[in-house]
């Protein structure tokens, strides 16, 4: 028997404050009060996100999803994924405030092999908000892995020219690990929009 | 049970044609530019391992938040499944739910609407799909409510709904509305999905009330997430 999926909607603007809680953002936590693994580099991510232009885009929800530090997720479909590392779950979710902004914890992903590719270390971000009736996908790279960025096969699916929109940017640190960007700009005509993708 | 592994491109009809005249954030919020379409892989075809751990499940009844505290509204039941595309239930899915109260005011420091509060509704609840699937809420029929801005309308009573399943791809986030609800025609949301058998998909059905009982009116609504077995089970 087969069902269609159900059809998508906005999250609208009053997704709930309590839905989002203090280390929420953490992905290197498997839940509540856990400790964060430490097998591997710790990083912070910050970002804002911005609507057409550039007003900020409030109470927006973001949700990251990653491999672990070698380059492994804790799930059926990873052929080693008993091997994963785990302590460390690779999702998390924040909310943007007044301003936009959001902030994740997590380990440098891993780079892995898949089929005759190799993907580079790499997050995945949704963006949910009030007027996307569908998330937002996009996926963020990491400056430090130039021969695996030119190598892997979804970056090599964005048109040259949008490339750099989709590497985090270092930005000193926080918490004394190393602190990336990544702004999300999901209106902003051809030369300032975040590519994002579907499937 | 295996997670699903293939995940199709939307079926035709489904997905809201966007922008949606009247929604001002439509427009704001949507790229210019075209969506670039990748093949399913491997971290999109993946998800979180034993999500209640960080999303803690549980509190399913949002009518009652204490004893001897009753909600204002009309006591509802809401309970389903959760299903893959071919109709296998998917056990382990993180549910949550919100929505208005029976004024039809949020719980939300951003819904500044001249209507009342009701001090024993917050109006938002998170569960776990059982071992075939199944969730449940109790809760109330959330009010109506006026959308602000130059065009007339109202949102009908709907039911927010976001779910976590065993996939990037199965991510749900979506809408319930109620049967007969004479604003479900005038929606601009839930009209932006063009086909009419999807619509329909996302209007609860009532539950006989002699399956039900007394205490509560019941709504059957199944939640279906994107995703297949890429090899289906032999009959």
């Amino acid at each position: 028997m087969s069902r269609p999926p159900l059809s998508q909607h906005t999250i609208g603007p009053f997704f709930p404050r309590s839905f989002v809680r203090p280390d929420d953002n953490d992905l290197a936590r498997i839940g509540a009060g856990a400790p964060p693994s430490t097998r591997g580099e710790r990083i912070t991510l910050r970002g804002r996100v911005t609507r057409e232009a550039g007003a900020a885009c409030v109470n927006a929800l973001v949700e990251a999803w990653q491999a672990d530090a070698a380059g492994r997720f804790r799930h059926p479909a990873d052929p080693a994924h008993a091997l994963a590392d785990p302590d460390f779950l690779g999702w998390g979710r924040a909310a943007t405030d007044a301003d936009g902004a959001f902030e994740f914890r997590s380990l440098m992903p891993g780079g892995y092999a898949e089929g005759n590719h190799h993907r580079a270390p790499h997050i995945n971000l949704t963006v949910m908000a009030s007027g996307l009736m569908r998330p937002l996908v996009t996926c963020l790279f990491f400056p430090d892995h130039p021969a695996e960025n030119a190598g892997d096969p979804v970056l090599a699916l964005v048109p040259p020219a949008a490339r750099a929109r989709l590497l985090a940017r270092p930005e000193g640190l926080a918490d004394g690990s190393r602190c990336f960007r990544f702004d999300l700009r999901l209106r902003g005509g051809a030369t300032e929009e975040t590519p994002f993708f579907c499937e | 049970m295996q997670p699903p592994d293939r995940f199709d491109p939307w079926p035709e009809g489904i997905e809201p044609a966007v922008p949606i005249p009247g929604y001002a954030n439509t427009f704001t919020h949507l790229p210019s530019q075209p969506l670039i379409r990748r093949p399913a892989t491997r971290t999109e075809a993946t998800g979180p391992f034993r999500l209640d751990r960080k999303l803690p499940c549980g509190d399913d009844n949002l009518a009652v938040p204490g004893p001897g505290r009753i909600a204002l509204g009309q006591l509802i039941h809401i309970a389903g499944r959760v299903l893959d595309e071919d109709a296998r239930p998917v056990p382990g899915a993180v549910v949550e739910l919100w929505q208005a109260n029976a004024a039809g005011r949020y719980f939300h420091p951003i819904d500044t609407r001249d209507a009342p509060l009701d001090a024993n509704f917050i109006g938002s609840g998170r569960v776990l799909s059982d071992a075939e699937g199944r969730y449940g809420f109790f809760t109330i029929r959330p009010g109506a409510y006026p959308v602000p801005g130059p065009a007339t309308w109202w949102r009908p009573p709907h039911v927010h709904f976001s779910v976590l399943g065993p996939a990037s791809l199965s991510r749900l986030v979506t809408q319930m509305y109620f049967p007969g609800d004479p604003l479900n025609p005038l929606d601009r949301i839930l009209m932006s999905v063009p086909d009419a058998a999807a619509r329909e998909r996302l209007v609860a059905r009532l539950v006989p009330p002699a399956e039900v009982g007394l205490g509560w009116l019941g709504y059957a609504f199944d939640l279906v997430l994107r995703g297949r077995a890429a090899t289906p089970a032999m009959p």
